[in-house]
């Protein structure tokens, strides 16, 4: 870039403390424009003037000299100015430049304050790299009251970038509380204070996903995502919950020692929520009394649900296909009856059942691992029915279903059980589904459901995706009313078909190539985007891009915290208020 | 104004702090000096003039603002350059061996055979009281008085831009010491609070300005900065 090309913007802005009373007439020289640099007159903070780029590539802005480059965070929202349009963009790149390299070669010394004040912005300057991410015509021009579009023009040469301002950010991002309560404030723009909400009805209706690399905060971002959608009430939800963080309190990782305790779920949102356990005695050993207890019976596995478990139980393929010859015969009682044969009498029914011996023997070798499951029960065990159905009656009524595994954390349990539990409900949901095809009658459309899975990447890399329900569930999509939440700190190992499918992400810090690649999978214009994300702070900060946010954007997320709880109608009691209620709860049980 | 200026010496007016000891009255009295002219134009052409300065070795300061009334608008240039020689020019000045003061008071005459006489380059002109930097319609009329610039005109011709791009590009004269002095000069016409501004204006003007000869800019500014130090210790 040559200096010629900067000179417009030089005659401008330059910074001119120089307030002389100037009585000194005026030269002729254009210097009038020179007071624009006032702060007081250009109320949105000018940054610099657009000087090259493509729609493709990006746009270059040269940073006004007293603007210091360390400011320009990557992620940082400004607005360009256009003569007919706003493009709204995103910080993606930094560069220093200079004009000669002379400069370069021979710097000047630390103690020569006057020359580096000099150079700056003159022979060295600042290249900042903008991603548009918006457009919205100016207030005048056809199409004002249409609202931000995407990106098909550029800004021409020198036009002005401006610092974003607080009513640019809610006019894309809508207010919370807006629109029928469809926008959810999940955090703030780098430097600002403003909200930026996510539409939570384009979020419930699509699979999406909330990606980082562990302890950057997933467990944080996930907790207010689902807040969001049970607070306005858009989707009902059910959390395989792996690690027993969503449910009661979990504890917040803090630097140091003194770690203190969130709230869950349901301690926020209380009748709305329901706790179901896999391992009650430490749920209650954590303090908590679960909602129900889960026991899931051997005649509730189906072949299917054998079959994602491949890798975990180290099946061959012909172990899978013997499993069929039981269920040909046996149907639902297939794995009850594999499993009560002993040792040598394997042999012998697989003879009888025309299986391969050795193969038959291998899987029901594998198999007993199962036994040591203390949540699986023999037929008719379990106690009031079928879990299943009572987790689909909680979801019918529009209650919440957390699933605890308690220190059932082994992959395999995880594997297995959110399988089956998904896959009966999807089988439901889709019954339920074409029930309202057929009678098209308001009452009979189903709750819009999204199921939450951790280790997403068990069930969605490229080979289980193909077998598992999720993968399923992923593609499907919206049809059937169901809907995923994947949370994940390995996203490259998802097969790529399932990310693309996803609607929103929301993605805390990433480092590896692959994993950042994987998250950007089927967005366009990602070029800006990933080194975004792979400065990202390692903790409260996220890039959230996709279906429910106009364009991207990186948060400072929200406070998980009791301003976040009072919002959310459940902060701590007032103590007197608590004590009056526990003496008027304690009169109408005992009486006086 | 023909002769080569590189041969002359111009230390006595390379600094213009030194002034004081050629001639105190310009600074001493600033309000006479501007009502009061300080020489004559003698010879006259669009982009440079000749004057006699009124009193013996009393010309303007090197790097000085002057301005010629003359019609139809006053000019206004910069001394570039001072000497003193012979009225006659066949006859040259021999050494006496003597100090100035003895040969006042021994051969008061040969005083009256010198002239002073200082070459102005032409910056502009005043249209009212607005600094324009361009050529004169007319050049100055020979036998104009000369004045020095007031520290107001000072002050507007060297706020303009156009100043740097012109001392600059003017063919053979000292550009960078002129350009020094001609600063040094900008500086006394304001404020002390107001002198780091200006320098730093003007500085990024200069880089540029000089963007491809960057040895010459940091030459320049850590002069420029020595200049402005002696003038904040003063």
């Amino acid at each position: 870039m040559s200096v010629g090309t900067d000179r417009p913007s030089q005659s401008g802005p330059e910074p001119e403390p120089e307030s002389e009373p100037e009585s000194e007439p005026e030269s002729g020289s254009g210097r009038g424009t020179e007071l624009s640099s006032d702060p007081l007159r250009d109320p949105r903070g000018r940054v610099g003037v657009i000087t090259k780029g493509s729609l493709v590539e990006g746009l270059e802005m040269k940073l006004d000299a007293q603007r210091n480059v360390e400011d320009m965070k990557a992620g940082k929202f400004v607005v360009i100015e256009g003569d007919k349009n706003d493009f709204f963009s995103m910080v993606t790149d930094m560069r220093l430049d200079a004009t000669n390299g002379e400069i370069l070669l021979h710097p000047p010394d630390r103690s020569d304050e006057l020359l580096r004040q000099i150079l700056a912005g003159t022979g060295t300057y600042n290249i900042v790299s903008l991603r548009p991410m918006l457009m919205m015509p100016k207030s005048g021009v056809a199409g004002f009251d249409d609202g931000p579009r995407p990106v098909k023009a550029i800004p021409s040469h020198f036009s002005v970038v401006q610092d974003a301002e607080e009513e640019d950010v809610s006019r894309i991002f809508g207010s919370e509380g807006e629109g029928d309560g469809r926008y959810f404030s999940i955090g703030s723009p780098l430097d600002m204070e403003t909200p930026v909400c996510i539409d939570m009805v384009r979020f419930a209706e699509r699979s999406n996903g909330i990606f980082g690399k562990t302890g950057t905060g997933k467990s944080f971002l996930t907790r207010l995502a689902l807040c969001g959608l049970i607070h306005y009430d858009r989707a009902v939800n059910l959390i395989f919950d792996m690690h027993n963080e969503y449910g009661w309190k979990a504890m917040k990782e803090t630097s140091g020692s003194n770690s203190s305790f969130v709230k869950g779920l349901k301690q926020l949102f209380g009748e709305r929520v329901a706790i179901f356990s896999l391992d009650p005695k430490s749920t209650r050993t954590r303090g908590i009394q679960p909602d129900h207890e889960v026991y899931i019976s051997y005649d509730q596995i189906a072949v299917e649900d054998i079959a994602p478990l491949q890798d975990e139980l180290k099946l061959n393929p012909t172990a899978v296909e013997s499993a069929y010859l039981v269920y040909a015969i046996y149907k639902d009682s297939w794995l009850r009856t594999l499993l009560s044969l002993e040792g040598p009498d394997v042999e012998e029914f697989a003879n009888e059942i025309g299986a391969h011996p050795g193969s038959l023997v291998a899987l029901h070798r594998k198999l007993k691992r199962l036994e040591n499951f203390p949540f699986m029960v023999k037929k008719g065990q379990a106690e009031a029915g079928d879990c299943v159905d009572r987790i689909m009656e909680h979801l019918d009524a529009g209650v919440n279903v957390v699933l605890e595994f308690g220190q059932q954390t082994s992959m395999l349990c995880y594997l297995l059980v959110a399988n089956i539990i998904a896959r009966r409900i999807h089988e439901m949901y889709v019954k339920k589904s074409e029930k309202f095809y057929a009678t098209q009658k308001p009452e009979d459309q189903p709750r819009q459901l999204m199921i939450t899975i951790e280790e997403a990447h068990k069930f969605l890399n490229p080979s289980a995706a193909k077998q598992t329900i999720f993968g399923t569930i992923a593609r499907e999509m919206r049809k059937y009313y169901v809907s995923l939440l994947v949370v994940d700190q390995r996203p490259s190992g998802i097969d790529d078909e399932v990310l693309s499918q996803l609607g929103t992400r929301i993605t805390a810090l990433l480092n590896d190539e692959k994993d950042i690649a994987a998250v950007l999978t089927g967005v366009s214009g990602t070029d800006g985007l990933r080194s975004v994300l792979a400065s990202l702070d390692s903790k409260q900060q996220a890039l959230v891009l996709g279906h429910a946010v106009p364009m991207p954007v990186v948060v400072r997320t929200r406070e998980y915290g009791e301003e976040f709880y009072r919002f959310l109608g459940a902060g701590d009691e007032d103590p007197q208020v608590r004590s009056a209620r526990v003496q008027k709860e304690r009169v109408a049980l005992f009486g006086e | 104004m023909n002769q080569p200026l590189g041969t002359r010496s111009l230390d006595s007016f390379r600094d213009p702090l030194r002034r004081a000891s050629v001639d105190v009255s310009i600074d001493v009295d600033e309000g006479a000096a501007a009502s009061a002219h300080v020489g004559e134009v003698i010879e006259s052409s669009t982009a440079q003039w000749v004057a006699e300065s009124v009193r013996l070795n009393g010309a303007p300061a090197f790097g000085q603002f002057v301005r010629v009334e003359t019609e139809p608008l006053p000019i206004l240039g910069v001394v570039h350059n001072t000497r003193t020689q012979s009225l006659e020019a066949n006859r040259r000045p021999s050494a006496y061996g003597k100090s100035e003061e003895e040969l006042r008071l021994e051969q008061p005459q040969i005083f009256e055979l010198l002239r002073t006489h200082f070459d102005v380059f032409v910056l502009g002109y005043l249209d009212g009281t607005h600094p324009v930097l361009a050529y004169p319609p007319q050049p100055a009329r020979i036998h104009s008085f000369v004045h020095v610039c007031s520290s107001e005109q000072t002050r507007a011709v060297t706020a303009s831009e156009q100043l740097l791009r012109s001392l600059l590009e003017a063919p053979g004269l000292p550009t960078d010491e002129l350009l020094l002095a001609t600063l040094s000069h900008a500086l006394d016409a304001r404020e002390p609070a107001l002198r780091q501004a200006y320098v730093l204006r003007t500085g990024k003007e200069l880089s540029r300005l000089l963007r491809d000869d960057y040895d010459r800019l940091s030459a320049l500014v850590g002069r420029l900065k020595d200049r402005m130090n002696l003038k904040d210790s003063q």
